[in-house]
């Protein structure tokens, strides 16, 4: 469906999807893969330059991983059929918001809540290292049929347990990954939708769009214009609506500060495809904690 | 979910009138007024009976507001289909004592089978009071309300409210038929003053229970002034059998006086109704 150029990593069912590489989560399902509503498990591997100072990575790439098995799971349970995340919550829990709490590797156990006619909600809760529930987080996703069908599975399903990709691409520290540039000013990141962002339909994976939003957002409070890191900035939670597709690009993201309640911040923000006219793709608002 | 602003059902109705003479929406005495565009803008005056330790307006009430405008602005938006709240996230700012609050109500989306509005809230002096987010499922209008007509014409108006004989409630909370069971777990029984117009428990209902059942955990953990600040709520299945029951599981450990909490809400089969994530705070 794209003109995109063709993958040059990943084979199989994660040919393409660069974020299965930068952010690598095994998952496997729970049971013989007979259950209606089916449960997983990821397992992510925390490599420091994804990771803060703290050892703690940032909230959209959390979402992201949320997103990934959220939707994953999701789609199990709409075979032959499959899903596009429509809306994405994520919350932290205060105590792995500063400390050891919640760094390192992450354990996320995820389970379908509901699967109606049209639309699937999963649910996913965030462990640490040491057992520590340190985020919960709700996905729903819109059934829909796939032009070519729905990723490959053989069930249970035991995914992205694959040989790490050696390109250096991956090695990347987030804002080149993600190939951010800052706007004209704070809160305003550009994002150019270089092919291992996208997702396997050739269209912006939705872990992209989380790390953007979640850059302006903190962008934005620290009175920064260029993205990168921002120690003692933090989102605390935000949801995430995915309105309509980012396939052209560059993408905007503009973040603006409403107000706060002592030192939490409420940031709304919007992610627009500038290459399609400024198409809305994305609302979301999000608190932001000043640690 | 929309919710009929006065009983319009066609003259063959014996339905019994639609909101109840004390119904949730009713206590709360909302005004409304609709554009050209079909955009919504609505208030509520601020009353001692649903503010919170700041004397600002707790989140549940709020959360009223939302559902029932965002339910007004979704029939113009979805027509000629109909829609229903599946989701709505409530993040609220401190806002300190004041006379009424105001929403306005745009729509961000409308697609082929959902409908995602924008409300933002502002106090009487204009200042910022939070942002609301909801997404609604667009449906062929079910047969119940295919006569139904709901005046969306341009105009400001009241919403349904107390008649005048009527004395509003001290504690709206009480008024609902709360009751806390125990820290984290609050139950209403299924009336018609708690209903929506296909006899479920009514979606602002749900935010309010939920509100609720987190504000009893953080009575609890974080003292008395403990205040919800901010929900994210997933609407999944009509309440239809009582007694509902909200329960609020810690997420994490409490810090710097915040909590984290998970509030499913369940009917009296144990299913699940609705699923939120919430954040509560004590000054």
């Amino acid at each position: 469906m794209s003109d995109r150029p063709d993958p040059t990593f990943g084979s199989g069912e994660m040919r393409g999807i660069g974020m299965s590489h930068y952010l690598p989560m095994p998952v496997i399902e729970i049971g013989d893969g007979s259950a209606p509503l089916p449960t997983t498990r990821g397992s992510f591997t925390a490599r420091p330059h994804v990771l803060d100072a703290d050892g703690r990575l940032e909230t959209g790439m959390l979402a992201s991983l949320t997103d990934s098995i959220g939707g994953m799971t999701s789609g199990l349970t709409c075979l032959p059929d499959w899903i596009v995340t429509t809306n994405l919550s994520l919350r932290r829990s205060p105590d792995a918001l500063q400390g050891p709490r919640g760094t390192g590797d992450l354990t996320i156990n995820t389970q379908v809540m509901r699967r109606g006619r049209s639309s699937v909600v999963t649910r996913s809760t965030v462990s640490d290292s040491g057992g520590h529930d340190v985020a919960s987080s709700w996905v729903t996703c819109a059934v829909l049929t796939p032009a070519g069908g729905p990723p490959p599975f053989t069930r249970p399903v035991r995914m992205n347990d694959h040989e790490r990709s050696d390109d250096p691409l991956f090695e990347l520290p987030p804002e080149q990954f993600f190939s951010l540039e800052g706007g004209g000013r704070p809160g305003e990141v550009l994002l150019h939708p270089a092919v291992h962002l996208r997702n396997p339909w050739g269209i912006l994976h939705g872990g992209s769009v989380a790390h953007l939003l979640d850059t302006a957002a903190r962008c934005v409070v620290a009175g920064r214009v260029d993205p990168g890191p921002t120690p003692g900035i933090i989102v605390s939670d935000l949801v995430i609506h995915y309105m309509n597709p980012g396939r052209e690009g560059p993408i905007i993201a503009e973040a603006s500060i409403l107000g706060s309640r002592g030192r939490d911040i409420l940031v709304r923000v919007t992610a627009r495809d500038q290459g399609a006219e400024g198409r809305l793709m994305n609302a979301a608002a999000m608190t932001i904690r000043v640690l | 979910m929309p919710e009929s602003p006065a009983d319009t059902s066609s003259p063959a109705d014996t339905r019994p009138a639609y909101p109840p003479p004390r119904h949730a929406m009713r206590m709360l005495a909302m005004e409304s007024e609709q554009f050209e565009t079909g955009d919504v803008r609505g208030w509520l005056p601020v009353s001692p009976m649903f503010t919170g330790p700041d004397g600002g307006p707790r989140i549940g009430a709020i959360g009223m507001l939302v559902d029932a405008l965002g339910g007004m602005r979704s029939i113009t938006a979805a027509a000629p289909e109909w829609a229903f709240t599946a989701d709505m996230s409530l993040h609220l700012l401190p806002t300190g004592p004041i006379e009424r609050i105001q929403t306005d109500i745009r729509v961000l989306r409308r697609g082929r089978r959902t409908l995602v509005l924008e409300a933002e809230l502002t106090t009487d002096d204009d200042r910022p009071a939070g942002l609301a987010l909801l997404t609604f499922a667009v449906v062929p209008r079910p047969d119940h309300l295919v006569n139904i007509v709901i005046d969306t014409s341009p105009g400001r108006r009241t919403m349904s409210r107390l008649e005048g004989d009527q004395e509003p409630p001290a504690d709206y909370h009480r008024e609902l038929g709360f009751i806390e069971e125990s820290a984290g777990i609050v139950m209403v029984e299924l009336r018609p003053e708690v209903g929506n117009t296909v006899g479920a428990l009514h979606g602002g209902v749900h935010t309010a229970l939920v509100d609720e059942a987190a504000v009893s955990l953080g009575r609890t953990l974080l003292g008395p002034n403990a205040t919800t600040t901010d929900i994210h709520l997933a609407f999944m299945e009509l309440g239809f059998t009582g007694p509902m029951r909200a329960e609020a599981t810690l997420v994490g450990e409490p810090a710097n006086n915040h909590l984290t909490a998970v509030v499913q809400v369940l009917d009296g089969n144990n299913r699940v109704c609705s699923y939120a994530t919430v954040e509560v705070s004590a000054p």
